[in-house]
């Protein structure tokens, strides 16, 4: 269903641009802030790739991962996935995790959307500047025939800009599920790092070959 | 989470005590108190009876694969999106005395006529709520139910719970659960009326519709996760405290074109 809002908006704004072009350019002078455009265009460029039809998936997740590595401090992310674990890791153990993480944030997130069949419409809707503890951008993804969903993007800045830390969806910290998902894991290895890097191996795997087989 | 309420009801805690000491039985061995950062953890997975709880879990997982998914998948197949649309629509209707109720024991009065409007243009100009108009009048849904009600009223969650069929929950949520599954006026005026089948018919529905929903999202968490208990926990606990906040606890909005980000 169609809102009519956002139409009667663009009428509006259609029948103004063609009475008064000097107004509107002076409407848009306020540039948007700078960390405002850094998630509309990540998020933009997230949501083609994702729900973009005939992409093989290889290079869907291609381009995730040039998004996460570029965008998203994975590092940082991982880290904090690790806890409390990440001090008594072995610096091996750290770089294992970290590639397999990165591995399975890429395939989660590039297949995520990937069967939907509508429209994904982004909007962010405030910020909040926390200073030196970074920024929250809150935004809204509209789908058909559902909720729409309530983002917030964690960003720290850096020297070119700003890098995502986190991203809480509908009031869940993704680093915060990843983290006690994967503490859950060591636990259950007997507090072993090693039993969480396995999991973590097998399950890369299992998405990898779920991506290459044609799907029904 | 709890530092914000200070009305900490005494009977409520003892209440709960007595919940979590007779549950006891089926329960974890906490860490050590020499190793301080796995107490931590520990505390905060809220988790002391997860042997049990994974029992519940894959109890419930059994039935979700045989029975509760093939039913949801059913009604997607045989009812068109449109129909279930209509559906949830009605349905959603039909929980707003509910949720009028529990705006108003929360206090929240803006919500409180939020959802009286709601039910009265969906329920008249929306064709007995089959279709959500007052959505795209600019009064969007919202929900609440007991759970909430009695978090704002500042009783604990107690410890995480599975519970046969209904799944994630907590002490707390599960009394608000059964609260109101015998205090939903809308199912007190049918079984007054003698209409008895209607509040199954209607319930089961309501499963359908809610199971319907989640497909996509439950395969995907299952399909991408080390440990489906633990993400589903961790996702139960946190989108609850979010929806008990209704949306304060995060960011206040600030609009996108005025001051703040100019600080460097």
């Amino acid at each position: 269903m169609i809102s009519r809002r956002p139409f009667l908006l663009a009428a509006l704004g259609g029948v103004s641009l063609l009475v008064s072009p000097l107004r509107l350019a002076a409407a848009e002078a306020p540039p948007a802030d700078p960390a405002v455009a850094f998630i509309n265009r990540l998020a933009d460029t997230a949501m083609q790739t994702m729900v973009g039809k005939g992409v093989p998936d290889q290079e869907r997740a291609s381009r995730f991962r040039t998004l996460f590595t570029t965008d998203v401090d994975l590092v940082e992310i991982g880290r904090r996935v690790l806890g409390r674990y990440w001090r008594t890791a072995s610096p091996e153990q750290q770089q294992d995790f970290l590639r397999l993480f990165e591995d399975i944030v890429v395939l989660t997130w590039s297949t995520r959307f990937k069967d939907y069949g509508g429209d994904l419409r982004h909007a962010v809707v405030g910020f909040v500047d926390d200073g030196d503890r970074g920024l929250t951008v809150t935004s809204r993804v509209e789908r058909d025939h559902q909720q729409p969903i309530m983002l917030q993007w964690r960003l720290k800045r850096t020297e070119g800009g700003f890098r995502v830390v986190d991203l809480i969806v509908e009031g869940s910290s993704m680093a915060v599920t990843y983290q006690s998902e994967y503490a859950s894991v060591i636990r259950a290895n007997g507090d072993r790092i090693d039993g969480l890097l396995n999991a973590l191996r097998s399950k890369v795997a299992d998405l990898q070959s779920g991506a290459a087989a044609p799907r029904n | 989470m709890t530092a914000r309420r200070s009305s900490q009801s005494t009977a409520a805690r003892i209440a709960g005590s007595i919940i979590a000491l007779g549950l006891l039985a089926g329960c974890a061995t906490p860490p050590p108190e020499s190793d301080p950062e796995a107490l931590a953890e520990w505390e905060q997975v809220n988790d002391p009876l997860e042997p049990m709880n994974r029992e519940i879990f894959a109890f419930n997982e059994f039935l979700d694969t045989y029975a509760i998914r093939p039913a949801a998948e059913g009604y997607r197949n045989v009812v068109p999106q449109f129909g279930r649309d209509r559906l949830h629509d009605a349905l959603e209707n039909l929980k707003s005395p509910l949720v009028f109720a529990n705006d108003l024991l929360q206090g929240e009065t803006d919500r409180a006529v939020q959802t009286f409007f709601r039910a009265a243009f969906n329920t008249t100009f929306g064709l007995l709520g089959f279709v959500d108009i007052a959505t795209e009048a600019g009064i969007p849904a919202h929900e609440e139910d007991f759970g909430q009600t009695l978090a704002v009223w500042g009783i604990e969650e107690g410890p995480y719970l599975v519970l046969p069929l209904f799944g994630p929950s907590n002490p707390r949520d599960a009394f608000g659960t059964a609260v109101e599954w015998y205090g939903d006026p809308v199912d007190l005026v049918l079984l007054n009326m003698g209409y008895d089948w209607a509040t199954w018919t209607r319930s089961g529905i309501s499963g359908l519709d809610k199971r319907e929903r989640l497909i996509d999202t439950l395969d995907d968490i299952k399909r991408t996760s080390l440990d489906y208990y633990a993400s589903l926990r961790s996702l139960y606990r946190q989108h609850r405290t979010a929806e008990i906040a209704n949306g304060r606890n995060q960011t206040r909005l600030s609009t996108t074109s005025t001051s703040g980000a100019s600080s460097r």
